[in-house]
């Protein structure tokens, strides 16, 4: 689908052509390309409810940018208002620095993969991917060759062309839902939670997948999902959202080992969180009642202490770590892989886990002391 | 009592409870076949003497031609307008949130129970004050007062069941909202539809009461088995009846058909 173009086209012969593609290599200074989708001050509301929050937003080409966040929290309508389907009430959504906001879903360049996948039921996997090219006008056999390819890349069997769609495995209507949206060729791919109702282990299969797709046809990528887990395995970027808001944007890493606040660190799955005040040039937990070591603390003066559950460790008679506290075992879970204990230090109760190897090889009720370094802990101020 | 004689009383219950049922609700129309399989003058039982001459009249009959014709007239008109009017009326109570939108579900699906004769009466009062003079085209009206709720209803079960997405994919991938009509919904109603003016078709064809009101000087075909029925009866009362329960049957079975075709086509 032609669009604006990145830069200006050089109308003129091989020697511009030439040195545009130098200048590729050096872009000038100052000279910024527009990011290919920007939302500036995006909001959406619903008579007093307000489901987006004036987001600001730039995604560059050949990202893939994940949205992480509760139901409820905005994602869903914010996808749905660049995919085109929402108005938004106010802000802007621009690609490539042209404004989209009044573009119809239909004349976007961009395309969504259903919740629900959408999946034309009456319809055949051949005629389901091939229903964009069908809109556009394009001949039968141009289809179904482009149909076919699109098949062989996401490793769906030919003879499935003729199969319904009702009569294919979870996992099949996935990548069917994913070849249609494919077919139509947009420049932005959306995602709404498409993986959300499959099981755990196909789920897994399917994120890596989708990733590998990312990288083969290097589209830019806008996911959905309320699972940080997915989130973390397949983004180039994560972008956590809370009550219409962003609250954090990064690296998986960085979200990961410098979560903004409590919410985001909470997202991760199950972390231990100490309620913390400064205390001169150290951190007081009144919950344990001690003054604890913790990273950087310039700047910070009351807030949380997050600790992930697999940096605490069980300390032996006269091991010694930067932060220790005594308490009781008070329960064991095994998830797998790993072990999580449960130890109770007064009020508060720590989780612990441990690689199946490297168990406790305590009993329930034992007095146990457990301990972490400085390093191992994050700070968030709410 | 063994588990298995149990069972073998349970089952010999079920299918006495069950061939009742069927008795119940088909003797009366094989009673109505075998009156016109009768040779006699008048309605007798036992039947003396068969004989299927009374159908070989009614195919001749110009009566029995003008009824029929009338009948289908109305029927197919019915099942037409209908299907139209409930189409849209059903996507958009089940398909958009709107003021209004409980209140208007429930008037729109109101006559049908309305007890048909004060409905055809009130039907025929309106259009005498109005002016109009009521033949075969005015009981097109007033069936329509009574199908309509219904078909919407039909179609309104298939439209519920409907994943809202499937509309929005497809304009998503660039079709127009007329393509998106045509290749998506229209298609994935389509089951609906067929019933929907199934019914229609079937209802309108039976319907007694509302035509006796408000077909004026023209007459359909159950308004004429009636008349018959309460002076001058001929045996080809009951032919006839049997030939319009034949035809409802087949009508019902063409539309069985065509959906178990459409089945295999959409299947290819």
């Amino acid at each position: 689908m032609a669009m604006a173009a990145a830069g200006p086209a050089p109308a003129a012969p091989a020697a511009a052509a030439v040195e545009a593609a130098f200048s590729s290599f050096e872009p000038e200074r100052g000279a910024v390309a527009d990011p290919i989708l920007r939302l500036s001050q995006l909001s959406k509301r619903f008579g007093q409810f307000q489901a987006v929050k004036e987001i600001d937003l730039a995604i560059e080409e050949g990202e893939f940018f994940t949205i992480v966040g509760p139901s409820g929290s905005g994602k869903t309508t914010l996808i749905r208002m660049l995919a085109g389907l929402e108005e938004p009430s106010d802000g802007e959504i621009a690609l490539r620095g042209q404004r989209l906001n009044e573009t119809p879903a239909n004349r976007r360049p961009t395309c969504m993969v259903f919740q629900s996948l959408a999946l034309f039921p009456h319809r055949t996997v051949g005629q389901n991917i091939e229903f964009p090219l069908k809109m556009r006008g394009i001949p039968a056999n141009e289809r179904m060759n482009r149909a076919l390819e699109l098949m062989r890349q996401l490793r769906l069997p030919e003879d499935y062309y003729k199969k319904q769609v009702n009569q294919c495995s979870g996992g099949e209507r996935q990548r069917i839902a994913l070849a249609r949206a494919l077919a139509f060729d947009p420049e932005i791919l959306f995602f709404d939670e498409p993986l959300s109702a499959i099981d755990f282990r196909l789920r897994k299969t399917l994120e890596k997948e989708l990733k590998d797709i990312h990288r083969e046809t290097g589209k830019t990528f806008i996911y959905i999902t309320h699972s940080l887990e997915e989130a973390m395995v397949m983004s180039d970027r994560i972008g956590i959202m809370r009550a219409g808001e962003l609250v954090q944007v990064g690296a998986p890493d960085e979200i990961y080992s410098r979560p903004a606040n409590r919410f985001v660190s909470e997202f991760m799955g199950e972390v231990n969180v100490l309620e913390v005040k400064r205390n001169g040039g150290g951190l007081h937990c009144p919950a344990l009642g001690t003054d604890l070591a913790a990273p950087d603390i310039n700047g910070f003066d009351s807030g949380f202490l997050v600790i992930r559950p697999e940096y605490l460790r069980f300390l032996a008679p006269g091991e010694e770590a930067e932060n220790r506290v005594e308490g009781v075992l008070y329960n064991e879970y095994a998830l797998g892989s790993r072990i999580q204990y449960q130890v109770r230090v007064g009020e508060q109760v720590f989780l612990v886990e441990k690689l199946r190897e490297q168990r406790y090889g305590g009993q329930l009720d034992d007095k146990v002391a457990i301990g972490w370094d400085a390093r191992d802990s994050v700070l968030a101020p709410e | 009592m063994t588990e298995r004689q149990k069972k073998r009383v349970t089952h010999g219950l079920i299918i006495t409870w069950t061939g009742a049922l069927l008795v119940f609700l088909y003797l009366p129309i094989l009673c109505v076949v075998l009156a016109s399989f009768s040779k006699a003058r008048y309605f007798r039982f036992p039947i003396p003497r068969y004989d299927s001459g009374w159908y070989e009249k009614a195919f001749e009959s110009l009566t029995v031609r003008d009824l029929v014709s009338t009948s289908l007239s109305i029927a197919l008109l019915v099942a037409l307008v209908s299907v139209v009017l409930a189409f849209f009326g059903a996507l958009a109570f089940a398909r958009f949130d709107w003021r209004g939108r409980r209140i208007y579900q429930r008037l729109v699906l109101l006559p049908i129970f309305f007890p048909q004769a004060v409905l055809g009466l009130a039907l025929l009062i309106w259009f005498s004050t109005v002016g109009i003079i009521p033949d075969w085209r005015t009981a097109v009206i007033a069936h329509l007062v009574w199908i309509v709720p219904i078909v919407t209803l039909v179609i309104s079960i298939q439209a519920y069941s409907f994943d809202p997405a499937l509309e929005e994919a497809a304009f998503d991938l660039g079709a127009t909202r007329w393509q998106t009509l045509k290749e998506v919904t229209l298609p994935v109603l389509w089951p609906g539809v067929v019933s929907g003016a199934l019914f229609a078709f079937l209802l309108s064809w039976g319907n007694f009461p509302l035509s006796l009101f408000t077909t004026g000087a023209d007459q359909t075909v159950p308004e004429w088995l009636y008349a018959k029925m309460v002076s001058g009866y001929t045996p080809l009362v009951p032919t006839l009846g049997a030939l319009t329960t034949a035809s409802a049957a087949v009508v019902l079975l063409v539309g069985y058909l065509s959906w178990v075709f459409m089945r295999r086509a959409q299947g290819r």
